[in-house]
């Protein structure tokens, strides 16, 4: 009787609920990871990937891949597409979200009906970006010529340093609606009181901004920010429909650029290689996260 | 706190591995393969099979024969299984290291060498007479003379023009590099250019920029010479004339058919398999077909899939329904509904009248040279294909472009 007291302590039952969770994820999450790890550190290609030695060449494809002009330029395009569109999806969708708070009809429904992009298949997204930035077809060229804001038409898509900014573009249009939603969904735990009593202290609309909402929401401003850059990290989908990872591999994220060399190429340890950098990255944000979560509890 | 500390930690990590899944984890619907487990209702032993055909006439065709095969005898049950041809090579890469894969697979010719290579194919020598095939065809899944697979049907490339077009700017059917560029520009106007090419860059664009590779004398190996130049040189001019759009590095072979029947484009490189959908859809637009035009020599560059049988897997059913399928009546009903040419000469030659479209295609075949075979062709495409889309954007001058895949290819075969 005592053992089984012991056993179902209210800490012991805590554990027994985490265990199938667990035993998944240990399973479904540890395992591809683990075997990405090992491949990663081994030779793989077409030649001994079902039969034949698999040599380990501890950290030969890491270096190679420092050496490799692509994956540079794909771990470049990744940073700097992952920052861009954080940074005007998160500044669009705040001011948005603002907006929408303030109490003017149907600006309910209005917000909803802002959802719809984030709700849209990416494939299909982006296959009308692809459409939009056409050189001689597209929506876009035709708009900025009318305005007579440009003579020829700009090649969006074909040329190196705008296809990415094409991309930037896409992804900021889907994006703003998640950003939207969390901050209003932020602003409407903050007390209506805070703001009373501000002004009837006599602060303006800027200093309640500044001294009220932006400290109230900074929890939820993290989260948003982790978890946009999380998922903006990992874009996949949209760069393979609209460019491909072109033209001439300008556009090629850390996703796209594994894919490639192990689906494509059959380069399969090296493909895996590229894939832990982008896990080790998105690791230290998430440790970063942790962090500042923690230090705030305390 | 702790607790906290690991929860997000777990949530990091669920979403970052949605991207490692594609790399590790067997994804369900892979579970087919298999093979010689009996099937249920008859008691015949199940033969699965993969392909990749997106065009619908194309699986209703394959459903036909594998039906038909089916009621033909009782001691295998043929099951068919799509898999789109973007997925195709990986789904087949994680099903051999899985152990998941079906009996035959029916896949693009230039990736045949890589998996023989991996070890994942059959030894067919002797088992099937193809001495009367292309060459080329059977070149494509021969290995150290040893046969891996059997040619499913060919296809090659050559020049689709829009003859009202030609007709009114006055011009004739060109047949060489400068003809072709002449008749370009002047069927050049408006909306309109002169020429399409599929560029992307991949295999598809590969396969469409190696005829005027091999068409100066240069091979896909030996390519920062003056031939290989010349041919960079071709293509950067096509695109810097304003004849050929900078639009095709996005173009698919069906987007470029697309733009030819719309009237936006006035000569294409394409292949015979676009005539169904280009009857049905623009039937009353006039076209004809001629060859490629040539620089040195006429030359094409060979497509198609062959059928490969897995090792482990049902070996004597996918015999048995291989020896059914490569018959001369299933080729032919085959074929005609894929707008394929056989591969085997005899059939085609008698296939098509000599005023059909699919004609010319049949000549263009006689000039028609594989890609590879070689294990590392992929990693030679990519080359390739990188070198021409870089002189079509005029991102690198057609030397240095040269200069850079020969350096690539020659790391690769050594």
């Amino acid at each position: 009787m005592v053992k089984r007291k012991k056993i179902f302590r209210y800490d012991n039952v805590g554990i027994l609920f985490v265990l199938p969770a667990f035993l998944y994820m240990l399973v479904f999450v540890g395992y591809p990871i683990a075997r990405n790890i090992i491949l990663s550190f081994q030779d793989v290609d077409a030649g001994n990937l079902v039969r034949g030695a698999k040599n380990f060449v501890l950290f030969e494809n890491y270096i190679g891949l420092f050496q490799d002009g692509v994956f540079r330029t794909s771990l470049l395009n990744t940073l700097c597409y992952t920052v861009l569109c954080l940074f005007f999806q998160f500044v669009i969708g705040f001011a948005l979200a603002l907006f929408f708070n303030q109490r003017f009809s149907f600006a309910k429904p209005i917000r909803g009906l802002l959802l719809i992009p984030w709700m849209i298949p990416i494939t299909v997204t982006a296959l009308m970006f692809r459409l939009l930035f056409a050189t001689d077809i597209g929506v876009l060229n035709y708009i900025l010529r009318s305005l007579h804001l440009i003579q020829e038409n700009v090649e969006w898509l074909t040329t190196p340093g705008t296809a990415l900014f094409a991309l930037v573009f896409a992804n900021v249009w889907i994006g703003i609606p998640f950003n939207m939603i969390l901050i209003s969904t932020g602003l409407t735990t903050i007390p209506k009181e805070l703001y009373e009593s501000a002004s009837m202290d006599g602060a303006n609309k800027a200093k309640t901004f500044w001294h009220i909402t932006l400290p109230l929401l900074r929890p939820t401003i993290e989260s948003v920010l982790i978890l946009g850059f999380i998922y903006t990290f990992k874009v996949y989908d949209l760069v393979y429909v609209m460019t491909g990872g072109g033209p001439v591999n300008s556009t090629h994220m850390l996703s796209t650029y594994s894919y490639k060399l192990s689906f494509e190429m059959f380069k399969y340890s090296k493909g895996s290689a590229v894939a832990n950098v982008l896990l080790v990255i998105l690791l230290i944000v998430g440790v970063f996260y942790i962090r500042v979560t923690t230090k705030e509890e305390e | 706190m702790k607790k906290k500390r690991m929860l997000a930690l777990l949530v990091t990590l669920v979403m970052a591995v949605g991207l490692l899944v594609g790399c590790g984890a067997p994804k369900e619907e892979q579970d087919v393969g298999g093979g010689d487990t009996p099937d249920e209702s008859g008691g015949a032993e199940a033969v699965t099979i993969w392909y990749y055909w997106e065009t619908e006439g194309h699986q209703v065709a394959l459903d036909k024969v594998i039906k038909d095969y089916n009621a033909s005898q009782d001691k295998y049950e043929v099951t068919a299984k799509y898999v789109p041809f973007a997925d195709f090579k990986k789904q087949l890469s994680i099903g051999a290291s899985a152990d998941e894969l079906p009996d035959v697979a029916i896949l693009d010719s230039p990736d045949h060498a890589a998996y023989v290579e991996m070890g994942i194919f059959e030894d067919l020598t002797g088992k099937f007479d193809v001495s009367n095939y292309y060459e080329g065809t059977v070149n494509s899944c021969t290995v150290d003379g040893k046969l891996y697979g059997v040619p499913f049907g060919a296809n090659c490339l050559a020049l689709y023009y829009n003859e009202d077009m030609l007709k009114a700017a006055e011009c004739e059917v060109p047949s060489t590099w400068d003809e072709l560029k002449t008749v370009a520009k002047a069927l050049t106007k408006d909306n309109v250019t002169g020429l399409a090419l599929c560029s992307v860059q991949n295999e598809e664009g590969t396969f469409n920029f190696t005829p005027w590779l091999w068409s100066t004398g240069a091979t896909s190996y030996d390519i920062d010479n003056e031939n290989g130049i010349r041919a960079l040189t071709f293509i950067q001019d096509l695109v810097n004339e304003g004849v050929m759009s900078k639009e095709c590095i996005n173009w698919t072979q069906g987007d470029v058919m697309n733009q030819f029947i719309s009237g936006n484009v006035a000569m294409m490189e394409n292949g015979p398999w676009q005539i169904p959908t280009m009857q049905a859809e623009a039937p009353e637009l006039n076209w004809k077909v001629t060859l490629l035009p040539k620089d040195s020599e006429y030359a094409s560059v060979l497509g198609g899939e062959n059928y490969a049988v897995i090792k482990g897997g049902n070996v004597e059913g996918a015999l048995d329904f291989l020896t059914y399928s490569t018959s001369e009546a299933q080729v032919k009903y085959l074929m005609d509904k894929f707008g394929y040419i056989s591969a085997d000469k005899t059939i085609a030659e008698g296939q098509f009248e000599a005023d059909s479209p699919y004609q010319p295609f049949v000549e263009e075949l006689n000039y028609a040279m594989p890609r590879g075979p070689l294990a590392d062709w992929p990693s030679v495409s990519d080359a390739i294909s990188l070198a021409f889309n870089k002189v079509i954007t005029g991102n690198a001058t057609p030397e240095e472009a040269a200069a850079e895949a020969q350096a690539t290819i020659d790391g690769i075969i050594k």
